[in-house]
């Protein structure tokens, strides 16, 4: 358990890298991640090769951010089987021929499906990088800059911190009870519901003292953070490169005016 | 310096556990408030920090008096390092959790950075930086929590039983680094060798009231610890 919860962490242990990327600022990244999110999903269902340019923005993040591929694809597996519970529907009911290549025929189901798959990597990669990059408390401080809802930071932030106290809590009542479970490993059905109860209970508590030991220490719900760190042209010049290179690709979609123009030439 | 006039504090279930306390703690004194369980310590300590309301009477700390305008002015001059560090450690990397209090006090993240590591090398942890608090033995754990309050640089340090879930190499490392620190101290501890060692006060505390104030030698009379429940020194 204590190892699930160490895993949960090791991206956010990332965050204290010192490369470029790193050293952006955090509304520069979380605005830059946000205009590729919304440009990749406003792409309709069959734009598969319009989408695969946006693969830039992953990749050069990650390779200048020094941001090891298995850690956030181990993490975008996770979500796999999700996008393609959504996509096989397609793969059955849409079976009009989209393209014949070398003989084969592909049907609209299966560029839709490639499509979604494209989307949800292109998304999650990025959000996941943004994480990598920048640590927690940066992000909300962002999130508080521009004027997000406070109770939406404040169920974030809590969420986020609270999950390692549920699960801590959890693993120790699992363990005085395997303990004194004559040999059983898991929680029984007719002991379910109290372990649920008194793990709620439990939580609770070490949640207020929890929370007693962050106000201590300056936490304030609703309170704005002082933050003093400056947005430098650097991080501007950033945002914009981000934004301009996202509305560009999906204004002229680089790959079809690729093959259009050696497609051209080839068959002259 | 802290100062608690007829300090009150009663539970919603009617329990007062703190009755009347009145107390005035020097700059640069290292006090132990010393009591058998459910002496009110805790309370007292939760309660100069604003955590626990007052039921009655006042609190200054650094001149400040505590109330609901001034309760983050007093938490910025009143450290608390709680009595499990599991409590205190709740972010994911040491780092972090040392950070958390300078970050709120709107330090800058390089400022963040320089306290951090000054802190962390102060105490003699700056290998625990990028360790996640769940990988730490007790020891550790409290010295990080002890990090987490001092980087906040506080002119008041309260300490709720310093010693729980310490073995002797890890108490002995505490004893070091509190008698280096040069905030003013309040030690709740039932650990009356440590507060020997540690303290040049001692504050004894019955039933949330004041038992006795004075010199260390408190400790070591036999009737009156026995009385508080507890077992005095040689």
């Amino acid at each position: 358990m204590k190892q699930t919860i160490h895993n949960l962490y090791a991206l956010e242990q990332l965050s204290g890298g010192k490369t470029a990327i790193h050293r952006l600022h955090p509304i520069a990244k979380l605005l830059a991640t946000a205009v590729f999110v919304v440009l990749v999903i406003s792409f309709d269902r069959y734009a598969t090769l319009r989408l695969a340019v946006y693969v830039f923005y992953p990749t050069l993040m990650m390779a200048v951010s020094e941001t090891p591929y298995h850690m956030l694809m181990k993490r975008f597996l996770l979500t796999l089987p999700f996008c393609l519970f959504a996509g096989v529907s397609n793969l059955l009911l849409d079976t009009n021929t989209a393209y014949v290549g070398g003989g084969v025929a592909v049907s609209f189901g299966t560029v839709s499906l490639v499509s979604i798959l494209l989307k949800a990597y292109l998304c999650v990669m990025a959000v996941l990088i943004l994480v990598a990059t920048t640590p927690f408390s940066g992000l909300t401080a962002a999130l508080r800059r521009l004027s997000i809802p406070q109770m939406f930071i404040t169920v974030f932030e809590m969420t986020y911190r609270y999950l390692a106290v549920l699960a801590g809590e959890a693993a120790a009542m699992r363990t005085a009870y395997a303990l004194r479970g004559a040999g059983r490993q898991a929680v029984e059905i007719r002991d379910m519901g109290s372990f649920a109860g008194q793990l709620l209970i439990r939580s609770i508590d070490r949640a207020e003292r929890v929370y007693h030991a962050m106000v201590c220490r300056g936490y304030a719900p609703g309170a704005q953070v002082r933050a003093t760190d400056k947005i430098t042209l650097k991080d501007i010049g950033f945002l914009i490169a981000v934004c301009v290179l996202c509305v560009v690709f999906r204004i002229i979609g680089p790959v079809e005016l690729f093959l259009k123009i050696f497609g051209g030439i080839l068959s002259c | 310096m802290l100062k608690l006039q007829d300090v009150t504090v009663v539970y919603p279930d009617g329990t007062k556990a703190v009755d009347g306390i009145s107390l005035t703690v020097r700059e640069g004194e290292r006090v132990a408030l010393v009591g058998g369980n459910g002496a009110g310590k805790t309370s007292l300590l939760l309660a100069a920090v604003g955590v626990l309301g007052l039921s009655g009477g006042s609190i200054e700390a650094a001149g400040i008096t505590l109330g609901k305008k001034t309760l983050g002015a007093v938490r910025e001059a009143v450290g608390m390092v709680f009595q499990n560090p599991d409590d205190q450690l709740f972010m994911p990397y040491i780092y972090d959790d040392v950070a958390f209090g300078c970050r709120n006090g709107g330090m800058s993240g390089a400022e963040v950075e320089r306290r951090v590591d000054e802190t962390l090398g102060r105490l003699g942890i700056a290998g625990l930086r990028s360790r996640s608090s769940l990988k730490l033995s007790g020891g550790e754990k409290r010295m990080a929590a002890i990090a987490t309050v001092l980087a906040m640089d506080p002119s008041v340090i309260l300490f709720d039983e310093p010693t729980a879930f310490l073995d002797h190499r890890a108490k002995r490392t505490l004893v070091t680094a509190l008698r280096s620190l040069g905030q003013t101290q309040v030690i709740a501890t039932h650990d009356l060798v440590f507060a020997d060692e540690v303290c040049n006060r001692a504050v004894v505390l019955k039933d949330g009231r004041v038992a006795a104030d004075g010199s260390l030698i408190l400790l070591r009379d036999k009737a009156l610890m026995a009385d508080c429940g507890l077992e005095a020194i040689n």
